[in-house]
Order: C-alpha cells, then structure tokens, then sequence
C-alpha cells in the first residue's frame, strides 16, 4: 500500500507537461504503483482538456488538411509504450535499462550502496538507481536542490518514516537524512537529484565525484 | 476526488433520465458528436469524418502550440499536422468511457507538444512523451463514469473561478509553464501562485485531500 504521494506542484506540473524530464519519470513510476495519484492526474488532465476546449480557435489553412489528408495512409512509426508490460518492473524503468539491474552499470560507494545512472536525455537532473545491502545505509547527506526518492523494491526507512515500494519522497536542500534499508532486504530506488549531493563526514568527501550530478 | 452527488441532487438525476451512461455537460451533446465522430474514423477508416474532426480541433490544436514556449510556436503549423496525424493513427486506442474525445486529443497535443520542445532543444533521449504518461487504464467503470461526471463540473466551474486563478490555470497548462516560471512570468511569490492554484483546484472539487 502506497502512503508517500507527490504533492500538488509536482503533480499539476506533470499534468501539464512542464516538469522536468527526469522528474517526470519519477512521477511516472509513481503512479504504476498508485492508482490515487493515476486518478488524480487523470483529473487534472481533465481540468486541461477543459481549457484547451475553450481556446480561441486559431486560423488553420486548408493546406495544412490537404497535407495532413495526403499522409493518413504513411505507416505509423512503431511504439513500444505500454506494451511490454510482461516483467514486474514499470514499463517504463525498463525502458531506461538495457537488460536487468544486474546489467546495469554500478559504481560501488561504500559496502552497502551501489549506484547505477540511467541516461534519461534530461540535463539538468541525474536519473539514477540507488541500491541499498539490506540493513544498510546510504550515508547522511545533504544536497543542493531537491532529492525526488521512489521505492522501487524492498523498503527503506529514515528519521522520518518507512517507506514501501511506490513510495514518493521529495527532500529540500535543508533536509538532512540516513536512509536506512530494511533489515531483511535489499532495497532498490530511483533518484533524481538536480544539484550534486554532499556526504556528511569527512571520508566520504573523496567519494563525492561519484555523486556529482551528471548531466548525462 | 469527491463523492459522488447525493442522489437527490436534482440535477444528476435529470441527467440520468435523459441519457443514462452518456455524458451530457452544460453544451449538451458535443463531446458526443466527437466521440461517435472518433469511432466512426476507427472502424470505417472514414476521412470525411476525419476531415470534419480535423476541422474543429486542428484550430484548438493550433491555438494550444501558439500558447506555448516560442519554439514551439514558431512550429505550429508542424504541429498541428503532427497531432492530427497521430489521431488518425490511433483513433482504434480511443475509448469513450474512459475519455471524452476532447480530452483524448488534449493529452495527444500536450504529448506532441512536450516532445517537440525536447526535439527542438536537441534533447537526446531515449524517452518518448507517450512513455511518460503511459495511458492510464481505469478498472473500475464506477470511477471512470465518476471521472467524466467530475469533468463535466470543472467545465462549468471553471468559467466562475476569479480571474487571477484563471489565468494562473492558464498559464500552467496552456502556455506549458513550472509554478516558478508563472511566478517570475507575473511577478509574484512562489508561494502566492502555489496557493491560488490550491485554491482554484479547492474550487473545482480536484485533490482536495493532497498535500
């Protein structure tokens, strides 16, 4: 059961097309696991459609119908959205990875933490997957701008709460934490950062290349 | 969300009798006309119905792409070619219990719209719009007639909301903006548009429980 939902920015910005690329995916994933939040955005693309079904009509020349008449029968390009849903794991993770998380590129930061960066296109935030050894913890950190955290597998929990799979996180830059994994198993998330994060002690200052935000 | 009405809400019950199971909003029939217009382009393959269908929304397609980023504006026309085209193409994926077929092309021009701005900015992703926001599959026809129930009031409110929320609203979906863009856009708080939009949404009976 899903308790940590994004709040109402995150989601009219995704409604509406104007959050990041990154951001947006996250909120993606969030919403393969929660049917509130799916029917929130549905509702909000309602109150969009509503909009866009009272614009004033802008003047279209008969060309554009003649062109666009004289393509109907080009072949549509191929999709794959929504169709490979046979795996566990959002359609839309999958389509970041080439293969399995165990095919994924994993830095090792520490003896509980491997971090993986999925190119999503987005430059000015790092998409990335977190996983934590089980009873593990990602060290304390804080970091320059906003943290968007979701529960892809196993749980994890920090001074603030538990959090389960299709739990949505989003920390400010004043937020400090420790996530925590459980103790009786891994946890794997998904991170967006839009500024480099910063680990607390001192040795883990060496390691701070790693999580450097790369705009990728 | 909100309840359903009471069912001694006079109006809802007026609208059950007349035509149980369709939707009929403060226009009567239209989202109908274009419903019934969108199917008939899915099974016949029918163009002069297309032709018609491109008629009425290809200038609110228009409308929306100029409304938007100045790149994207300045591609238009592009645009509207790219959207109508991609309509024709997926008119079988429509479902009118799930969406009024205005609503269905509004998320198809926002997705083309999103896209094309990523294009334009040479974005490289391996990401499409469509894979972002996967159409939602709605299990349960109880909430879909809800949803389109709701749809219907937020048509209706959205003309009495005051018009610094309204053209925050707009501003958000029309022209494509974050909250801070908006803000920096009029010159004001974070804070105040994030409120007028809470309130605007509080108006429209929408996310009432969220954060």
């Amino acid at each position: 059961m899903v308790t940590h939902h994004p709040d109402m920015r995150l989601l009219t910005e995704f409604a509406s097309g104007s959050l990041p690329l990154a951001q947006s995916a996250a909120i993606s994933v969030h919403l393969h696991f929660c049917s509130h939040c799916k029917r929130q955005v549905n509702a909000l693309q309602d109150m969009g459609a509503e909009m866009f079904d009272t614009l004033q009509p802008a003047d279209v020349d008969d060309s554009l119908l003649d062109n666009v008449l004289a393509h109907l029968d080009d072949e549509a390009p191929l999709t794959y959205a929504s169709s490979a849903a046979i795996d566990e794991s959002p359609v839309l993770v999958q389509r970041l990875m080439t293969g399995d998380y165990k095919d994924l590129k994993w830095s090792r930061i520490n003896k509980a933490l491997q971090i993986a960066r999925l190119r999503t296109g987005d430059p000015e935030h790092e998409f990335a997957l977190y996983h934590i050894k089980a009873g593990g913890s990602i060290p304390c950190h804080s970091h320059k701008g906003t943290e968007l955290t979701l529960v892809l597998e196993g749980s994890f929990s920090d001074e603030e709460g538990v959090y389960h799979q299709g739990d949505f996180l989003m920390r400010d830059a004043e937020d400090v934490h420790t996530p925590t994994a459980s103790r009786t198993a891994d946890c794997i998330c998904i991170g967006v950062l839009d500024a480099p994060i910063r680990f607390k002690p001192w040795n883990y200052r060496l390691l701070n290349p790693f999580l450097q935000l790369q705009a990728s | 969300m909100s309840e359903l009405p009471p069912e001694d809400d006079p109006d809802m019950q007026a609208q059950q009798n007349v035509q149980p199971n369709i939707k009929v909003n403060a226009e009567g029939k239209r989202d109908d006309e274009w419903s019934q217009c969108l199917q008939v382009i899915a099974n016949k393959r029918d163009r002069a119905a297309f032709a018609r269908l491109f008629k009425h929304f290809a200038p609110l397609v228009k409308a929306f792409a100029m409304s938007g980023s100045p790149l994207a504006a300045s591609h238009a026309d592009e645009l509207v070619q790219e959207v109508m085209l991609k309509v024709w193409q997926k008119a079988d994926g429509y479902n009118p219990r799930k969406a009024a077929a205005s609503t269905w092309i509004y998320t198809i021009a926002r997705n083309c719209r999103t896209d094309m701005y990523r294009r334009l900015q040479k974005f490289d992703t391996p990401l499409a719009a469509e894979d972002i926001w996967v159409e939602q599959e709605e299990e349960e026809p109880f909430v879909a007639v809800q949803q389109r129930r709701n749809a219907a009031r937020v048509r209706e409110m959205l003309t009495q909301l005051p018009q610094e929320q309204a053209q925050i609203l707009a501003k958000v979906y029309m022209e494509g903006k974050s909250h801070s863009e908006v803000a920096e856009d009029l010159e004001l708080p974070l804070g105040t548009v994030k409120s007028r939009v809470r309130l605007a949404m509080q108006k429209l009976q929408i996310m009432t429980d969220q954060r």
